[in-house]
């Protein structure tokens, strides 16, 4: 993955305190109205050129925060700044310019592409929204982005229906890519391809992020692939960042006893007999978000909470330099 | 042997021609053994299993060879005595808990239901029975759990109430078909740790379809990595992991990206993607995508051999 570039310290998209909640039910209903805390108190710094992976069990959050940070949906609380401005409550024709500068990778191309257009067609919309190009000059950049993302030429024609997984996910990163967005969010965007497939798709990327100087927000909930692409990992439980750090540490030496154990969950292929990797199993299921433990929300499931945990609810501090733990007693190395 | 199936053949008829699912699969499971097949999407894996348990019933499909349960032929075996076995000795766990499960009534409704219609036990006795399994399967309350509905489990919990219920009967054979893809690692590692202690206790042998090398390399014992309907490379975990042979084995396993160590700066990526099976090459399926084809695959489709660590390839024959 290519290295952050210049005036890197300057964030291109940074959340604080931001939060998302839903309410659900009626007053009528057996449970009254509730509140679903699906993103709760979340500041995070995305710095140009660098990818930061989301990971997380589902219902962690992490689309929820996802679509938060591209504002398709309102956010509760908290602010959301984009390039220092605050964008957290603009209207929609106040973002509309915005929105060719933060795109949206989805996970399953065949949901997010209309079947009865041609897929040349698809990634033509996006220039004939935004952009002040002639026909002639949308369907010699529509070319040009089916070359960037390995389709044929000839391929514009072409229904979705008559591609393979891989090639309809290019399409949709076609569309993505078309009025050269600063920040692309990809929202689990191999989850829905073979895994002979992942690969190409996920060297694609990097090649992209080199050449037009993207930042991506990566969300995926394969931990190896996530570990492939990010350079800095946010590691969610239950709506929050429990820790924070350069991808390569974090998975070397998780801090937080949840990232221990989530990393510690993935299975890997191993030659040597098994039962060489120290495994943790959680017990126990993540709580419902509509009403969080006190305290630590992972304490419940934690196999060293004490006392303060179920109490005292920590904070994510910055422990040594770019890693942030939310936990009284992290393991650090 | 618990299990022997000799060049089993799948095909199904559709409107764009005859298409061939399953070409020539035979292997062999033993007691209290579990076997990982290996796979993506269209390469038979599921296919093949559903033949097994006789769950094929498009009549477009025609289904040739040899599938024997305990030395008794499946193949062409009545419904209703293949019903018999279903669910008592031969146990199924499906990706999604919710195909196996009805959404109307209790879990322990459904659990019992089936010891009763297997085993005939009273009431009572099954509803005991269900509490017993759910107990085994990790249920931190597993007389509260009877009386919820599916809805109100979350994922893992619901994947823990169909393997307690395929579990009813002490399956002698468990054929589980990707039941962690959709659960989290977390929950994985849990299911995962089930089965190894299942098999230990109720000595079952395990077919496990998975697409996942690393959840094979965790669980089986032995290994089958298919592809376009055939079995490409087989062998023990060791041999398959340590010296893998065939070439899309080897690039299945070279693009999967570490999780410790050197970050490749590209993934070695296997060009194209799976084929269509209307569109089979004549040679070897792999052929096209394969990076050591030279002119024999063009011509031939390669074959498996006798050996215990076989790869269905040339260059490893000639090497």
């Amino acid at each position: 993955m290519s290295e952050p570039m210049t005036d890197k310290d300057r964030p291109i998209l940074e959340t604080r305190s931001l939060a998302k909640r839903f309410s659900i039910g009626t007053r009528f209903s057996a449970e009254g109205r509730r509140t679903v805390h699906a993103v709760d108190n979340v500041s995070l710094a995305v710095r140009r050129g660098e990818t930061v992976g989301l990971v997380g069990e589902s219902g962690c959050g992490k689309s929820t925060l996802a679509r938060c940070l591209v504002r398709l949906y309102d956010i509760t609380d908290g602010k959301l700044l984009f390039e220092g401005d605050d964008i957290t409550s603009k209207s929609l024709s106040e973002l509309r310019p915005l929105r060719r500068r933060l795109q949206m990778v989805f996970q399953d191309p065949s949901a997010s592409l209309n079947p009865r257009r041609r897929v040349g067609d698809l990634v033509a919309e996006p220039l004939r929204i935004h952009g002040k190009l002639s026909s002639r000059e949308i369907a010699v950049r529509v070319a040009e982005l089916f070359e960037l993302v390995g389709l044929l030429p000839d391929h514009v024609m072409r229904y979705p229906h008559e591609f393979s997984g891989g090639q309809r996910q290019r399409v949709g990163i076609a569309r993505a890519i078309a009025l050269n967005p600063d920040l692309v969010v990809l929202d689990e965007p191999v989850s829905a391809l073979d895994v002979s497939v992942q690969a190409q798709i996920v060297n694609l990327l990097a090649d992209l992020q080199e050449k037009l100087r993207l930042t991506y927000i990566f969300i995926a909930h394969d931990l190896s692939v996530v570990r492939q692409v990010s350079t800095r990992i946010a590691v969610m439980y239950l709506g929050s960042i429990v820790e924070e750090g350069p991808a390569e540490e974090v998975f070397a030496t998780p801090a937080h006893p949840y990232s221990q154990a989530l990393i510690s969950a993935v299975p890997v292929v191993e030659t040597t007999p098994s039962g060489t990797r120290k495994r943790i199993i959680l017990t126990g299921d993540v709580p419902s978000p509509l009403k969080p433990p006190s305290g630590c929300r992972f304490h419940p499931r934690c196999p060293i909470a004490a006392d303060r945990c179920r109490s005292e609810r920590p904070e994510l501090k910055e422990h040594r330099s770019g890693r942030k733990v939310a936990c009284h007693f992290p393991t650090l190395t | 042997m618990i299990l022997s199936v000799r060049d089993l053949r799948v095909s199904f008829r559709t409107h764009d021609g005859p298409v061939r699912a399953i070409d020539g699969v035979s292997f062999d499971l033993g007691e209290s053994e579990i076997l990982g097949v290996v796979g993506e999407s269209g390469s038979g894996k599921t296919v093949s299993l559903l033949a097994v348990m006789g769950l094929i019933t498009d009549p477009n499909a025609s289904i040739e060879g040899s599938i024997r349960y305990k030395g008794r032929e499946l193949v062409g075996l009545p419904a209703r005595e293949l019903r018999r076995l279903r669910g008592n000795e031969i146990a199924m766990i499906f990706q999604d808990p919710m195909t196996a499960l009805t959404p109307v009534y209790t879990i322990g409704w459904q659990i019992a239901e089936q010891i009763r219609a297997h085993r005939g036990l009273s009431k009572a006795k099954a509803m005991a029975r269900v509490e017993e399994l759910l107990a085994e399967v990790n249920f931190p309350n597993p007389h509260e759990a009877m009386s919820r509905y599916p809805h109100q489990l979350s994922g893992g919990m619901r994947q823990r109430a169909v393997i307690a219920m395929a579990l009813s009967c002490d399956p002698t054979l468990l054929v589980a078909d990707e039941p962690t893809t959709a659960l989290d690692v977390t929950v994985q590692a849990g299911i995962l740790d089930l089965v190894r202690k299942l098999r230990a206790k109720h000595k079952s042998a395990v077919v496990f379809i998975t697409h996942d090398m690393g959840v094979v390399s965790e669980l089986a014992d032995r290994v089958m990595v298919m592809y376009a309907g055939r079995v490409v490379e087989r062998g023990t975990r060791t041999e398959l992991f340590s010296d893998p042979r065939h070439p899309y084995t080897r690039a299945l396993l070279g693009s999967i990206p570490p999780l410790t160590g050197q970050k490749p700066r590209r993934l070695p990526a296997i060009p194209g993607s799976p084929p269509s099976l209307l569109l089979l090459p004549q040679g070897c399926a792999f052929g096209p995508r394969c990076p050591v084809r030279y002119e024999p695959c063009e011509a031939d489709k390669p074959g498996l051999g006798n050996s215990a660590h076989a790869a269905a390839c040339f260059r490893v024959a000639q090497a």
